[in-house]
């Protein structure tokens, strides 16, 4: 059996005291697989990806990584020590780099090392044209294909995405929704995708969890 | 649990929080002469003169502030939107009244518009006419010094509302012209609203070097609050009551910063990117053309071109032999270093405090950085009062007993006044400058396994080249200008440009001080060159 | 240069405290002519002391030394008022100054009661007005009481009330006719002011030779700097169009003011700040001060320079024992914020 990558145990969140998001939320995520998470917007999708990723700690619950614990009552592991990859809707490229310093920027390693690596993946998101194109002259799709080639170069084990590809056109979005799943299934990164598009989510998941009024449910379709 | 590792992770945090601590030191000093008793002086302050000062004050700064939007806000529409004759040179050298101190401009004023001054004498002998004929009005009252503020000041606005502009999103503007406004219309229904936060900062900064300066309105003998202070200090003896009017005008300034504050948090406030595209400016023509030179020149002619004819006047029919043969290369040394010394120590402080309060958000920290602004707003000679006495008791209680050296009348003292005066200038370049760098940004490096001063060195740094280098400059050209705390903080035989022209300019010899007055537009104007390149260089689309 | 080289290393130490350097006296002083540090030279070429100096207002020097304690190094306070003297006496921060030399040349009317402070020069207060409008026998009478009378309405030029000569000059009138009849006199002046008063001294005198007003109250050295021609030929024209007349000759004579000096508690160089007041005293000095800022000279071996004697120098003097001027100092400027002299 696939190992469990994630565990989500009771978990709640609110911005402000006895204001919750959502509150209760269980479930778990196996390696390999690709999680959706489906809902309208305001429901707290994104603040559940921040949990995961550590940019917020929760009101209360457990959150499991392999095993380990990494936010609980006494216990927070910040950020930059889980590791756990992200993409975001908005175009968050670091203005003053270049695609291939963009893709450079987390990957570890001697100097040789990290460009050869930085230009296989900007290689696998057909991304190598404007390696040295800086981002203020990439169209939106270019942008997200090296934010994803940003993400997935010092290989996470597990990937969030929040809305990627929301701000894309139609054709653009199909191709590119294909290409991220083929990339995960390569690598076999497990991931959790957040989106309203439901679209999105019967394409792409394995499994598509709903997160409605606070409350987290199995979806009715399942592919 | 605390233990050594967390505290050595912890200590890039530790330290720029103890140094907010140390800086808001003496502030706490002056502060703290509210705690003490309200002698009999104030019934006769408030009997005869309070009233008085505080309303030629608030009339000074209504008069500074609207002038000074006027100018400011003016300037940087036009220059943002428009092409016309001169823009290209106009766009940088519109701030170059920075280099001029307000008492500076203050002292050529008389020397120019007194019934005996260079242009009564030029208007009478270009039309003949007898001694007693004086054609400009009385600049030495306050509508005078509201010229000479807003004149000198003008382009911290200017800064501030031409940056906003330029951030301003394009298609916002766009949607606005399809609607079929004119462009009137569209600048004071969209543009100036929109806007308004950064208008709102460079104004701030303008209402607060009013409220502390004491040259300017000394020589035009205004009575306002911050000539009171002193006239209590030295003509009462009565330090503490002045140290509790200096509270007050801190307290005052304090409320306007807060309401503008919370004013401000009220409205989502964000530049739509960190990129941008070149807005078309719209080439005017005919008169049109004319008044938009004319309206961008006149700042720059008053402000700038006037005073340097006058002093250059003075300075050539008066050579100040003394000035320039003894002192001047130590003088301008010792001006240069504090100057850059300081720029440089008040940059990365506020870098630092700034770092932090954008990931963690402390009521304590937003509450000292926001007190350690107001210094910038109190008079600079009881600033060095709070200093002097926080020193003293530094020195007094630890200092003395382990080295046998003392704080007071070293230069750590002058940079402590320079860090609390300018920190105002440094922190509202490097926190806009902060605002400008999406959040995600840092969510995404994070995710990428980066420590948050990673992040700092490698994204907000180079992210923020302009805002640093901006600060700096501003602090530098500040603590060039900046007089009453030096003059009483200086270790011995220690001259700055500043105080070898106060020391002639204070008894009203400005043939002397000419000289030196020179030498500090001209160091002054250093900054504000780099300053103007940085600002032609940010010009969308080039 | 010495001093250049020697800078960085200057700045270095200064960052760490005072510099001590063994012969070497202190001064915090408010007198801020460029033609003091020459005296400063002199002293250091004739005795090889070391002068350091801090120019500052004198209010905000003497918050520094209050402050420094028993670590201040300043040896000496110099200042422009008599005013000031008193106050750092009052504090308690002087020492007795003690040198026979001294005591033969001051006047006791011209110190602090135990020798305190002493006086470097002295100045007056008088009238000046327009020798092509007044003889000297239109005014030779004229009293300081007599400027509120109603016959100079309109007339009278003076800077304004946060300067500590008026100041001083209205605390000798109080020590003189009291509080009630001063408050009544200074009413009367303000009702005088030919404008709302502005500029310096300087600018009152200009006034006067323009015509803007009739007679001005000023120091009166500033009509020798401006017969000097160091101003250029405009203040050198206007100064030959006035001049002086001292007051109340017939009554307490005229209001004379002092620049002075004294050694403070703490200094830790006593014997060559004696020296160096000493110095100040000697007819070297006092003809070099005399010559380039034409105060009246304390040591009776100098006569007042040239442009400054013309006027006059058997004028009685009010002996108003000067210390009054620092004790009425806070009810005169309040007086003055009654009658609304700005």
């Amino acid at each position: 059996m696939a190992k469990e990558v994630l565990k989500i145990v009771n978990l709640s969140f609110a911005y402000k005291k006895n204001k919750d998001i959502f509150s209760n939320i269980n479930f778990s995520l196996f390696e390999g697989e690709i999680l959706g998470i489906l809902g309208p917007s305001g429901t707290g999708k994104s603040s559940l990806l921040r949990l995961i990723a550590g940019l917020e700690k929760p009101s209360e619950g457990e959150i499991y990584y392999y095993g380990n614990e990494i936010s609980g009552k006494n216990k927070f592991l910040p950020p930059h020590k889980r590791g756990i990859g992200l993409v975001l809707q908005e175009k968050v490229l670091f203005p003053h780099l270049n695609s291939l310093e963009n893709v450079k920027f987390g990957i570890k390693g001697s100097k040789k090392d990290r460009k050869e690596k930085a230009l296989d993946f900007l290689r696998l998101l057909k991304a190598e044209k404007f390696s040295q194109s800086f981002p203020n002259s990439l169209s939106g799709g270019e942008q997200q294909r090296v934010a994803i080639a940003r993400t997935l170069a010092p290989e996470p084990k597990l990937v969030l995405l929040d809305e990627p590809f929301s701000s894309l056109d139609k054709g653009l979005r199909t191709a590119l929704r294909e290409e991220t799943k083929e990339l995960f299934r390569k690598t076999n990164t497990s991931c959790i995708i957040v989106t309203h598009d439901r679209e999105d989510a019967e394409i792409m998941c394995d499994k598509v969890l709903k997160l409605e009024e606070g409350k987290i449910m199995e979806a009715l379709f399942s592919s | 649990m605390l233990t050594l590792n967390n505290l050595l992770n912890n200590f890039w945090k530790l330290i720029p929080i103890f140094c907010l601590f140390i800086f808001i030191s003496p502030l706490i000093f002056v502060l703290g002469s509210l705690l003490g008793e309200f002698n009999d002086n104030w019934s006769h302050l408030i009997e005869y003169v309070l009233p008085s000062y505080v309303s030629n004050s608030l009339i000074l700064i209504i008069g500074v502030s609207i002038l000074s939007l006027i100018l400011g806000v003016g300037t940087a529409w036009f220059v943002t939107n428009f092409d016309f004759f001169g823009k290209s040179w106009l766009e940088w050298a519109i701030i170059l009244p920075l280099a001029i101190p307000p008492y500076i401009l203050a002292y050529t004023f008389t020397g120019l518009f007194d019934s005996y001054g260079s242009a009564n004498e030029i208007v009478r002998y270009l039309f003949n006419l007898e001694s007693s004929f004086i054609f400009f009005p009385n600049v030495r009252n306050i509508y005078g010094a509201i010229v000479v503020f807003s004149f000198t000041l003008y382009p911290y606005v200017y800064l501030t509302t031409r940056m906003a502009f330029l951030n301003q999103s394009r298609s916002l503007m766009e949607a606005g012209k399809l609607l079929g406004n004119s462009t009137r219309l569209l600048f004071f229904r969209l543009a100036v609203p929109l806007v308004r936060p950064a208008i709102i900062a460079g104004l701030a900064l303008v209402i607060m070097e009013t409220l502390s300066d004491f040259g300017a309105v000394e020589h035009f003998a205004i009575q306002t609050f911050t000539t009171g202070i002193f006239r209590t200090w030295y003509g009462m003896y009565d330090l503490s009551t002045a140290m509790q009017l200096s509270s007050f005008l801190l307290i005052f300034v304090a409320i306007f910063i807060f309401l503008e504050r919370s004013e401000r948090s009220k409205m989502s406030y964000s530049y739509a990117n960190s990129t941008f595209k070149k807005t078309d400016s719209l080439k005017l023509v005919g008169l049109k053309n004319f008044f938009a030179f004319l309206f961008c020149f006149l700042p720059l002619f008053i402000g700038f071109i006037l005073p340097i004819i006058e002093l250059l006047n003075w300075a050539v029919f008066f050579p100040s032999e003394n000035f320039l043969s003894n002192n001047l290369i130590s003088t301008l040394f010792n001006t240069i270093v504090l100057g850059v010394t300081a720029g440089i120590l008040c940059t990365i402080f506020a870098l630092l405090i700034n770092f932090l309060k954008r990931f963690h958000k402390s009521w304590l920290l937003d509450f000292s950085s926001q007190l350690l602004t107001l210094g910038y707003a109190l008079p600079g000679i009881i600033l060095a009062i709070g200093i002097i006495k926080f020193f003293s008791f530094l020195d007094k209680s630890f200092i003395n007993l382990l080295l046998e050296v003392t704080l007071l009348g070293s230069l750590i003292g002058l940079m402590l006044a320079y860090v609390i005066k300018a920190y105002a200038l440094a922190s509202n370049t490097i926190e806009s400058g902060f605002l400008r760098i999406n959040n995600s940004i840092d969510d995404v490096s994070l995710s990428l396994k980066k420590t948050k001063l990673e992040i700092f060195f490698k994204i907000h740094i180079p992210l923020m080249k302009t805002s640093i280098l901006t600060s700096l400059l501003l602090v530098i050209s500040e603590v060039i200008k900046e007089l009453p705390a030096t003059l009483i903080l200086r270790p011995f035989n220690f001259d700055t440009l500043a105080v070898t022209t106060y020391i002639y300019a204070s008894e009203e010899r400005m043939y002397e001080a000419a000289s030196p007055a020179i030498m500090i537009v001209l160091i002054g104007l250093i900054p504000i060159i780099f300053l103007s390149k940085i600002i032609r260089d940010s010009r969308p689309g080039s | 240069m010495l001093l250049n080289k020697s800078l960085p290393f200057l700045i270095i130490l200064a960052l760490f405290g005072n510099l001590s350097i063994s012969s070497e006296v202190n001064i915090y002083t408010s007198r801020h002519y460029d033609s003091d540090s020459k005296l400063y030279d002199d002293f250091k070429k004739l005795t090889g002391i070391e002068v350091n100096i801090i120019s500052a207002k004198s209010t905000a020097l003497i918050e520094r030394i209050k402050s420094e304690g028993k670590n201040s190094p300043a040896d000496i306070f110099i200042t422009v008022d008599a005013g000031n003297l008193w106050k750092v006496q009052d504090l308690g921060l002087f020492t007795k100054i003690k040198s026979k030399k001294i005591d033969n040349i001051v006047p006791t009317r011209l110190r602090g009661a135990n020798n305190e402070w002493i006086a470097l020069a002295k100045r007056a207060r008088v009238i000046f007005y327009n020798s092509e409008k007044f003889t000297s026998d239109d005014l030779s009478t004229l009293n300081y009481e007599d400027l509120s009378s109603s016959k100079w309405k309109n007339k009278i030029a003076i800077r304004s009330s946060n300067n500590l000569y008026n100041q001083s000059l209205v605390a000798s009138m109080i020590a003189n006719y009291g509080e009630a009849f001063t408050e009544k006199w200074a009413r009367g002046l303000v009702n005088n002011f030919a404008r709302k008063p502005q500029g310096n001294d300087r600018s009152q005198i200009i006034a006067v030779a323009n015509n803007e007003a009739d007679l001005a109250i000023a120091n009166s050295y500033y009509l020798g700097l401006m017969l000097s021609g160091k101003k250029g030929d405009k203040q050198l024209n206007a100064g030959k169009k006035v001049k002086i007349l001292f007051p109340s000759q017939n009554k307490n004579g005229t209001h004379i003011n002092i620049s002075g000096a004294g050694i403070l508690k703490t200094s830790k160089n006593y014997s060559n700040a004696v020296k160096f007041l000493e110095f100040m005293l000697t007819e070297d000095a006092q003809k070099h001060l005399v010559e380039n800022t034409y105060e009246y000279p304390i040591n009776t071996k100098v006569e007042p320079s040239k442009l400054i004697a013309q006027f006059g120098l058997d004028f009685k003097e009010d002996d108003l024992d000067v210390a009054n001027f620092g004790k009425f100092n806070s009810a005169a400027l309040k007086l003055m914020d009654r009658v609304g002299w700005q």
